[in-house]
């Protein structure tokens, strides 16, 4: 079956990405596909490079970047949500004047058409807050 | 892709105290430029949202009752209200800035049977 | 054409209260995250009626000290029955 995920909710200050990461590994390896990732307002933190956590603590980020590489998934993070809360690519940095880029590569900036474009193509669409 | 898919958003939260009501609006937009069948419900503290004499300049942002004033402009047809939200709340259509169908908890039930995607905010 | 709630937050959100205003019969609740505490309020779910079905997601209860006993209404569900849920059912709404 054909699944998009939705995630609202930044690492660490809640449980809810954590969770959402869990269930996505699960849906890999139940065989299942999933059409696309969609990183939502705090969600978007999800997909920062610029982080590093103690070595005895997950680092979720990195767990995300792996799972998205690995199974070379289509993720997005919400445009409007992450040039505000400083997860940019080079592109938008240079636009905007800012010092660096902050995005993972293997998730893309771009806009909200594209979890109503999930919604369409997918089978379930499950909701992380 | 299939034309006939129907979307329901569900906003329950009142504005400015947090960004949900935002999410769910700019979400609901996004689909009805898809020109899908978009439903939208205001439930619990949602109706907050809908009250008349809202001036958010005072806390610099934008008067979320003004944008909503104009949902239907956006393609947003099916706009309702929950009858118990409205009545555990002591309002009136009076106090709106717009007028939307009322429904109880079975019609409530019967859209989201009826709906293919929910989004719940 | 049933679907499938999950309830992310202890009970003093009520958010199961808010979730079963709209529930109908045949679909089921998946606790989950701090929604695992509602596993352990009979009094609680004692308003679901049988005709929905509970479960809590067995990695969140054991992280909080939490077990679902023989008697309970609420049924264990691992990460692989939460997706199998997701498929069983016809469309998945989350309550956080």
């Amino acid at each position: 079956m054909k699944f998009s995920i939705v995630v609202y909710a930044a690492p660490y200050s809640s449980e809810a990405a954590s969770t959402a990461y869990n269930f996505v590994r699960t849906l890999l390896d139940e065989g299942h596909e999933i059409y696309r990732l969609f990183f939502f307002s705090d969600g978007v933190h999800n997909a920062n490079s610029l982080v590093a956590t103690p070595q005895d603590e997950t680092n979720l980020q990195h767990g995300w970047d792996k799972l998205i590489r690995n199974h070379e998934l289509d993720s997005v993070v919400c445009v409007t949500s992450a040039i505000k809360r400083g997860i940019v690519n080079q592109q938008e940095a240079d636009r905007h004047g800012l010092v660096a880029a902050s995005i993972t590569d293997s998730s893309e900036i771009s806009g909200l058409g594209q979890l109503i474009d999930a919604a369409l193509n997918s089978d379930r669409v499950v909701n992380f807050g | 892709m299939n034309k006939s898919h129907s979307f329901t958003f569900i906003t329950r939260s009142a504005p400015y105290g947090s960004n949900r009501p935002n999410l769910c609006l700019d979400t609901a937009l996004a689909a009805s430029v898809f020109e899908q069948q978009v439903n939208y419900i205001f439930m619990e503290d949602g109706v907050y949202q809908l009250l008349k004499n809202q001036d958010a300049g005072s806390i610099n942002s934008k008067t979320l009752g003004n944008i909503l004033e104009t949902l239907n402009l956006y393609g947003v047809e099916n706009i309702y209200i929950c009858a118990d939200a409205m009545e555990e709340r002591n309002l009136s259509a009076d106090d709106l800035v717009i007028s939307a169908k009322l429904i109880s908890n079975d019609e409530f039930k019967t859209i989201l049977l009826d709906s293919n995607t929910v989004f719940n905010l | 054409m049933n679907i499938l709630h999950t309830v992310s937050q202890s009970p003093k959100s009520r958010l199961l209260e808010s979730c079963l205003n709209i529930v109908s019969d045949g679909d089921a609740i998946l606790f989950i995250e701090d929604g695992v505490y509602y596993c352990k309020r009979e009094d609680l779910l004692e308003q679901v009626t049988n005709t929905v079905k509970c479960f809590g997601l067995k990695e969140d209860l054991i992280a909080r000290g939490l077990q679902i006993k023989g008697e309970s209404t609420v049924e264990n569900a691992s990460y692989r029955k939460f997706v199998e849920l997701c498929v069983n059912y016809d469309k998945v709404i989350s309550w956080f």
